[in-house]
């Protein structure tokens, strides 16, 4: 891997730069507390120091609302409704959130290839930058708080500037485009970075192995937590909406008022709403609210083969965007037998 | 008279747009649809008060009802309207839920209510308690709004025109807020937001404008609505009983629900 330095003075200059090779996507502050990935024209307002966003990344790749194809019942046809986004770049991503992407590409590439994603998948710069926890971070625990690939340039603090990993080929030719803004790595640079790699890592409020997690959620499904917790569940479907690794979504064709034409859209849905679980003949998997609220403790916490992580990269989200206040984290350790 | 579409031949759909206790919101609002000429040229406007002056009684293959049943008038037209159709849509919060004029369902002596209000006055037609009309007659779709949204008025009638039929919003406003990218300002500023219990379709409008949700969509369908927890959360925030009880009622008092739930948050508590 190459490694450069990028002192802080120059770091203006690389993002204007990063303007060159498409539209960013950067995090900026959306209102009193909350951050969320849009679009920045001025670099000046990209929040270097927020937490989480309220939307995960993947709404570039998946769109929140798309439209997939458009039809004609008249001649029989199918058109195809793709926008080409052009390159773009995402610039801030942490770690959690670039291992949530690659968890989403084992289901969108690798499983079931989803052309609407791929498409966009290969389109996006992915700029990734190193993160201190809080209190709802437990990436750790999920073998997410550092990020060995899935992006192309992967920036971490030193007091003074940057270390930058380069990460692709794309990301070699990023700084070679601007390498004078870059300087050689330093002795005590390195230093200065695996200093705070030790503080990043002090930081965490657990350090236990849950790899048995998923058969415990199994063997516990009659645990007490169960009904006492979806009780407070409101059914806002926050937690999976804001989730970076949730990939379920509902289409719903939209004809025009020629009789003829139309659209079909996508968009995503939460397997904590009623229709989630409902299929032909008024059947539904999941028909009360406890089985939604079991239902996506399960399925977060499934094995990802191709990551060999579970689905779950301990963001934090779904407690922080929880309205009732429900901890996921704090639950996920009762049933474990942790608290 | 029989009208055919002149580019499919086939029989244009004869539809009503009528009116019982309300404010002629819903159909002001269809009235003033951008694409209202296209659709004037695509359906044969039976009744439509707003539109023709020719407006009457008859058979219709759709009819869009505004407004709760509040008179024996009202009662009558309904029925009228019901063996008319062959499909009814109930279109708006009055209709679907018993709009405001419902708030305080239950709670209050209806005639006693009546006579304070008329007195011994003479008025055409007896009153009765605003009812959604699904309570009267089998409603076939329901369009929820006060007023309903733009797209989805167009989206029903596309269906329709298409041949097929409008699939039925369940989904809370909580999910058409995140999908557009706000801030949740229940968490962030605990406001008595009712996104969670409250039927999508409007892309949370409201909080679009920082302003929380006071669901004029009315409750989830399929008694999904978890007032309960919403209300135990309201109560966490200091909000009293009556407050949650007068929030929930301007559009969900209707919903059979509803009072129970707050009632068990609050425990007996204020
Ligand atoms: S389940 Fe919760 S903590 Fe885990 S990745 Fe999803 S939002 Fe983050
Ligand atoms: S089932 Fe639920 S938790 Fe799993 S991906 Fe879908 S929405 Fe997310
Ligand atoms: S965010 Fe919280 S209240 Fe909303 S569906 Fe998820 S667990 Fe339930
Ligand atoms: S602001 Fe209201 S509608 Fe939006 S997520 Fe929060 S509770 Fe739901
Ligand atoms: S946000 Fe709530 S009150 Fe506002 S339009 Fe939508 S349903 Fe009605």
């Amino acid at each position: 891997m190459r490694y450069l330095k990028l002192p802080h003075e120059k770091r203006r200059e690389f993002l204007i730069e990063l303007k060159g090779y498409g539209i960013l996507y950067a995090p900026v502050s959306i209102s009193e507390k909350n951050f969320d990935y849009k679009k920045v024209d001025d670099v000046d307002t990209i929040r270097f120091d927020y937490n989480r966003t309220v939307l995960p990344p993947r709404k570039y790749f998946f769109p929140p609302n798309e439209t997939l194809f458009k039809f004609d019942k008249k001649d029989c046809r199918l058109i195809d409704a793709y926008e080409d986004p052009g390159t773009f770049v995402i610039f801030g991503m942490h770690p959690c959130d670039i291992i949530g992407l690659r968890v989403l590409d084992s289901r969108f590439i690798d499983d079931q290839p989803d052309t609407y994603y791929k498409r966009r998948r290969e389109k996006g710069i992915i700029i990734g930058i190193d993160c201190l926890p809080d209190e709802y971070c437990f990436c750790n625990i999920r073998d997410a708080d550092f990020a060995d690939r899935g992006f192309d340039l992967f920036l971490h603090e030193l007091d003074d500037g940057y270390l930058i990993r380069v990460g692709s080929v794309m990301g070699h030719k990023i700084v070679d485009a601007c390498d004078h803004l870059f300087e050689a790595i330093k002795a005590e640079d390195i230093s200065v970075m695996t200093r705070k790699e030790r503080e990043k890592q002090a930081m965490f409020q657990h350090y236990e192995n849950w790899d048995n997690l998923r058969y415990l959620l199994e063997l516990q499904d009659s645990h007490p937590l169960w009904e006492r917790e979806s009780e407070k569940c409101i059914s806002c479907g926050n937690c999976t909406l804001t989730c970076p690794t949730c990939r379920c979504y509902d289409v719903q064709d939209v004809p025009e008022l020629d009789g003829n034409g139309g659209k079909r859209i996508r968009f995503w849905d939460s397997c904590q709403y009623r229709e989630h679980g409902l299929v032909a003949g008024g059947h539904n998997f999941r028909d009360t609210k406890l089985d939604r609220f079991k239902n996506r403790y399960q399925c977060k916490n499934a094995y990802c083969e191709t990551m060999t992580i579970s689905y779950c990269v301990g963001c934090g989200r779904c407690t922080q965007f929880c309205p009732t206040g429900i901890n996921y984290r704090k639950n996920l350790m009762e049933i474990r037998g942790d608290e | 008279m029989v009208e055919t579409c002149s580019v499919c031949e086939t029989r244009k759909p004869v539809v009503g747009v009528y009116a019982l206790t309300s404010c002629y919101g819903c159909q002001l609002m269809i009235a003033t649809v951008e694409k209202i000429l296209q659709i004037s040229e695509a359906v044969t406007f039976k009744s439509f008060h707003m539109l023709t002056s020719a407006s009457s009684h008859g058979k219709v293959d759709i009819a869009f009802v505004e407004g709760s049943v509040s008179t024996e008038k009202d009662l009558i037209e309904l029925k009228q309207i019901r063996e008319d159709a062959t499909v009814l849509v109930a279109i708006g919060a009055c209709s679907i839920h018993g709009g405001v004029q419902s708030w305080d369902q239950g709670l209050r002596d209806y005639p006693e209510m009546y006579e304070k209000v008329y007195g011994n006055g003479e008025i055409a037609y007896e009153g009765l308690a605003a009812k959604p009309i699904d309570h009267y007659v089998k409603v076939d779709h329901y369009l929820p709004g006060c007023p309903p949204d733009e797209r989805e008025i167009v989206y029903f009638l596309s269906t329709f025109l298409f041949g097929t039929y409008p699939e039925r919003k369940e989904r809370p406003v909580c999910h058409e807020c995140r999908l557009a990218g706000n801030p949740c300002i229940l968490i962030e500023k605990g406001e008595m937001c009712l996104g969670s219990v409250t039927t999508s379709g409007c892309n949370a409008l409201c909080i679009g404008f920082g302003i929380p949700c006071i669901g004029c969509r009315g409750p989830t369908p399929y008694d999904t609505a978890s007032f309960d927890a919403l209300a135990k959360e309201f109560k966490r925030l200091g909000k009293t009983r009556e407050e949650v009880l007068d929030r929930l009622s301007i559009f969900g008092s209707h919903d059979r629900r509803m009072r129970q739930m707050v009632e068990k948050a609050y425990g007996g508590e204020k």
